[in-house]
């Protein structure tokens, strides 16, 4: 514009931080609330293992022949108790876009530092919380199952009681990955397009996997699909999944980057 | 502050008016902008721009460093000066409506006469 | 002086409204500016704009003399309270005053710690269950010890008592005046704020209406009231700002009067009332608001 003055820069007018100090700086914001961060998804989990020991201790006290409890360790094995808290970093994931970016922003965060840092603490924090499953898993495995024969983290989900640490770690680490940006990235969606994007891409998933469903049902290809997850096994799955965790960050960044919060 | 007329003005007429009661007296030092800002919950940048016209009358003038202070003999200026506008301001119009209500000359001194012993 | 804001030709649209209207317009560094006008008039948006946080339609902002979209340069010297701020969930205040000095460099906590006090704010509760006035405080707060060289207060006051809002309006003066810097106030609260303001912007349905000194607005106009015939034969071949009457009587507002204007009206018998920066701005962006208003002004100024 030719009617503007363009000055350069006046280096000492104003203070310029260097890039990494923005980002660590919103690694700080998310996690300045140490309760809710660290101890709520820990209550949460230590709730779901009383109830599962709770279970187990009625499965095994109402089983006494060796054969039926054999059968009953086996089904334990399938434990989907983990999933909750998997489902609490999807609720993570959405809070920190939906509450935690209009505030960043409003302390004067770019969206490019906040996307940055948002995606450094989630990659620690899920980095921290899946080595503590590890190592709750390898306690789980030694004692045998909480000396009940029960199953909670080192579930058939998760590699099973077989698995190395390694393996499990991994299966963790992409899991809590996933569900995080996974949920920033829905709620992305909701910054910038309010509730209208949000129908037209959950009508768009809705319409995608009736038509997927539709197409294996009608190939008869059930039985194929079936093949793919027992070939790749839970850790070919979850490495999979790695795929949309990335395309997922990558496209939760580009819809944030023109998102303007309002309420 | 009213309104019909710029802040700075009144400003500068209230530290006037201080100078002319004596609760500024001559070389003393004035409070500083900030504290006329404060004060009177108005914009410094104000409360400036009316100490910066007392300054140019001579009324105030700038110690380097320390502050404004009163000008010697700016009572005495000012005094004069609000005499002057007094002239203008009240006893003009006071005889312009004096002539209205046809009041004359000696009735109008006693009317003032009658004021001052009351 | 130099300008920290310097706005051209800008406009935003929203589908068919247009929030911003080519509105072009630069404010001088350590300076106290008024943004005012009606709910809807695009202030907000207009400091959604400033500030990086929404995008232009067209038009060029400068902010210490860069684009202000994605640039932490420019954003790190800027603070923007919002009336309507989101927190994270579960915050409490504290964790807000915890996390601000990571973000604002000038950061005074000695200050917050006083204005805490002074706005009696808890620290402990979440901000869910904050009354509207505690939660204006954490604005008001985080706007101040910010001390930003930019910095934006977007209806900081809502929910505050007139005891609360006197102490915001006296600790800015007072940190204004040790440690100058730029200040943006939107407010309703007209007549509050405007000894505080050195300039004054007033926006309309998008439009800037007046860009001018407070002073220089400050008499700009009068209301003139006195019989019917009496204040038409006054105010002819003046432009007129707001008219009403009742019966006999007339109330006319028109732009600024010279001393031998004042003196006329005196003698025609008519009555001369100073128009405050809060009627100027409900006469100009009233309904009955014409076209000439702004005119009127810019030569009366």
């Amino acid at each position: 514009m030719s009617n503007l003055t363009q000055p350069a820069l006046d280096e000492a007018r104003i203070d310029r931080p260097g890039r990494a100090s923005n980002i660590l700086a919103v690694v700080r914001l998310h996690l300045v609330n140490r309760y809710s961060v660290f101890a709520v998804p820990w209550m949460i989990m230590a709730g779901i293992f009383v109830v599962n020991v709770a279970i187990w201790w009625i499965i095994f006290a109402s089983v006494s022949n060796e054969a039926d409890r054999m059968d009953a360790r086996d089904g334990l094995e399938y434990s989907g108790a983990l999933f909750y808290i998997f489902v609490y970093m999807l609720v993570l994931g959405i809070q920190s876009v939906a509450y935690t970016f209009p505030f960043a922003l409003g302390f004067s965060v770019t969206r490019r530092d906040f996307w940055l840092g948002s995606a450094l603490t989630f990659i620690a924090l899920s980095a921290f919380f899946s080595a503590c499953l590890t190592v709750l898993a390898s306690i789980e495995v030694a004692t045998h199952g909480w000396g009940l024969g029960g199953t909670m983290f080192a579930s058939f989900y998760f590699g099973g009681a077989d698995a190395s640490w390694i393996e499990r770690f991994g299966l963790y680490f992409a899991s809590y990955l996933f569900f995080y940006f996974v949920g920033a990235t829905i709620a992305t969606i909701y910054q910038r397009w309010r509730n209208n994007g949000m129908l037209v891409v959950f009508g768009t998933l809705g319409l995608v996997m009736i038509a997927g469903i539709a197409l294996v049902s009608f190939t008869n290809s059930w039985p194929s699909v079936g093949a793919w997850f027992d070939s790749n096994g839970p850790s070919g799955v979850i490495a999979w999944s790695l795929v949309p965790t990335v395309i997922a960050a990558i496209t939760g960044y580009f819809i944030l980057r023109r998102a303007t919060p309002k309420n | 502050m009213d309104d019909s007329r710029p802040i700075f003005v009144q400003i500068a007429e209230l530290i006037e008016n201080d100078i002319i009661a004596g609760a500024l007296p001559e070389e003393s030092q004035v409070p500083s902008t900030n504290e006329f800002a404060a004060f009177h919950r108005i914009n410094p940048a104000t409360a400036g721009k009316g100490v910066n016209v007392l300054v140019d009358d001579g009324i105030l003038y700038k110690k380097r460093g320390i502050g404004m202070f009163v000008a010697s003999g700016a009572r005495d200026r000012l005094v004069a000066k609000r005499r002057d506008q007094f002239q203008n301001e009240f006893i003009a119009p006071l005889m312009v409506e004096a002539e209205k209500l046809g009041i004359g000359e000696t009735q109008l001194i006693d009317m003032i006469r009658k004021e001052g012993t009351a | 002086m130099s300008a920290v804001v310097e706005v051209s030709h800008l406009t935003r649209r929203f589908g068919d409204t247009t929030a911003v209207d080519d509105v072009s317009f630069s404010v001088q560094k350590n300076t106290i500016h008024g943004l005012l006008g009606r709910n809807g008039a695009g202030k907000t948006t207009l400091m959604q704009l400033l500030t990086g946080q929404d995008f232009a339609t067209r038009g060029e902002i400068r902010i210490f003399g860069e684009h202000p979209v994605e640039n932490s340069g420019v954003l790190k010297n800027v603070c923007f309270i919002k009336e309507s701020q989101r927190y994270p969930d579960d915050f409490k205040p504290r964790h807000v005053f915890t996390s601000a000095p990571w973000f604002f460099p000038n950061w005074d906590a000695d200050l917050a710690d006083r204005l805490i006090a002074d706005f009696r704010l808890p620290l402990n509760r979440r901000i869910k269950k904050l009354s509207r006035g505690q939660l204006s405080a954490i604005g008001v707060i985080v706007g101040l010890a910010s001390r930003a060289p930019l910095t934006f207060f977007d209806e900081p006051y809502l929910g505050l008592d007139a005891v609360a809002r006197q102490t915001f309006y006296d600790r800015l003066l007072e940190d204004f005046g040790e440690h100058p810097r730029t200040v943006i106030l939107s407010t309703h609260l007209i007549d509050e704020v405007s000894n505080l303001l050195e300039h004054v912007l007033v926006i309309d349905e998008g439009k800037l209406l007046i860009d001018q000194d407070a002073e220089t607005l400050r008499g700009s106009a009068t209301t003139v009231v006195g019989t019917r015939q009496g204040v038409d034969s006054f105010v002819v071949g003046r432009e007129v700002l707001h008219r009403e009457g009742i019966g006999g009587l007339a109330s006319v507002t028109v732009g600024r009067l010279t001393p031998q204007d004042r003196a006329r009206a005196t003698e025609m018998g008519l009555e001369l009332s100073p128009v405050s920066l809060q009627q100027l701005v409900v006469r100009l962006t009233g309904s009955s608001r014409t076209s000439s208003s702004q005119t009127v002004l810019e030569q009366s100024a």
